[in-house]
Order: structure tokens, then sequence, then C-alpha cells
């Protein structure tokens, strides 16, 4: 459910929808949520100051993800 | 496309975008709410009515900011214009909203009697903004409002007439 509430919610707000994808990585550290996205949206997703990333460390945070960690990756694809 | 429409119908649209991605996250977070959309104030302004939403509240309205950050972001990214939608869950804003207008009334009646500036404590923009609203609706008074700081220690300035 968590990578759905995330990938719907990058979706949503960036100018490339089709390229976002959500990976499930679970390793010795914990949980992390990789967030790829096309590497135009790169800065959309991070927001200024890093503001609209951590709006959705919050709601990912919120929907039962506190100790999950999100990173934001950009994939250069063509 | 925009230009053929007025404002008010442009605050519509904004609604349902938002309506929309908001539909979308209850749906996957499996959360009933009823999705209201209303243009107040030159503002598109939605609200999440659902009795058991406190989880996208959060502590002090955290996670309600962050939600309405990213809905006026996703608004941003259909209509290509900043949003300035306000969004409310359960009725959060609405209930800090009046508990500022008394707290702003008290200290205005204060700075009145004292004729000191009084510094109200910091605030986010939303709340700043209920407390220079609610001090400008007490004419008579005759009372000014600043806001001095820096994030997150912003906070609004009662000053004497």
């Amino acid at each position: 459910m968590l990578e759905d509430a995330l990938e719907h919610l990058v979706k949503g707000i960036v100018e490339h929808p089709d390229d976002v994808s959500v990976k499930d990585r679970v390793g010795k550290r914990g949980r992390t949520l990789e967030v790829h996205v096309n590497q135009e949206d790169l800065g959309k997703v991070i927001g200024r100051n890093g503001r609209t990333a951590k709006a959705l460390r919050t709601v990912v945070s919120a929907l039962g993800g506190r100790s999950v960690r999100v990173d934001l990756i950009d994939d250069t694809r063509d | 496309m925009t230009e053929t429409k007025n404002a008010g119908s442009h605050l519509e649209e904004e609604g349902e975008i938002a309506a929309d991605y908001l539909e979308g996250l209850l749906d996957i977070a499996d959360l009933d709410g009823d999705i209201d959309m209303d243009v107040e104030n030159d503002r598109a302004a939605v609200s999440i009515a659902g009795g058991n939403l406190s989880v996208l509240v959060g502590k002090e309205g955290e996670v309600l900011d962050a939600l309405q950050e990213l809905t006026r972001l996703a608004v941003h990214a259909v209509t290509g214009e900043r949003s300035r939608l306000m969004l409310d869950i359960d009725g959060f804003r609405a209930q800090r909203r009046s508990e500022l207008v008394v707290t702003a009334g008290r200290a205005a009646e204060e700075v009145k009697a004292s004729g000191v500036a009084f510094s109200m404590e910091p605030m986010n923009p939303f709340e700043r903004k209920v407390v220079h609203d609610a001090i400008a609706a007490l004419t008579t008074m005759g009372l000014k409002t600043e806001s001095e700081g820096e994030e997150p220690n912003r906070h609004v300035v009662i000053l004497p007439a």
C-alpha cells in the first residue's frame, strides 16, 4: 500500500508520470522506498529547500511507514 | 484554455483536480472520506470529512500541511498555474481558526489596555493570516499587525494604535 500511495502522490505532481516508479527495498538498515522519476522532474519532487521531498516523507510516515526511508532517484532513460 | 474561463470556474477546476488527487490517495490507503469542494475568498477550498482521518492531520496539522502542499503541486501540474488552494481535514483548520480568533481577540484587548506591542507565538502562514484578519476585523480598536522573524519562528506582532 505504501509504495502505491507514494507512486500516486508523485505521479500527480510531475510532468512525466509514466516515468515514475517506486521500488520497495529491504536491506540491513531497514526498508527503503526508492522513487524513480524522469531527470526533468527531479527538481520538482525535491522542491525548494527540499520542501516537496519533506512533504512526501511526512505523508508516507503518517500512512504507517514511520521507519521507512524515501529516496528520490532520477532515471536518465533515453 | 484558462483565459477563456472566468476566475470562479478556474477555481472550481482547481477543486476538481485536487479532489481527484486526494480521492486516489484515500482509495489506496483504504481510508473513508467525503470530499467537498468550494470557493472561499478567491481560493479553492477542499475539505475531507471522514471522522477517522486524524492520521492525515497529524501532530499540529503537519500531515495536513504536507498534503495541502502536494495537492497544490498536483493542481499546478495540470493547470500550469500556482495554486493557493486550502485543504481541511475533519475540520482541523476550522477548529484552529476559531481558537485563534479568540486568542487574537484577547491579545488585542491587552494591547489596547496597555498600549504595548504584543508578540504572538510562532505560527504557520495560515495561522498568521487568521490572526491578521481577526485583528483587522476589530476596526473600532484601530490596532495594526505585522509579521516578524524568520520561519519557523515567524510570528505576528500586534501594535497599539
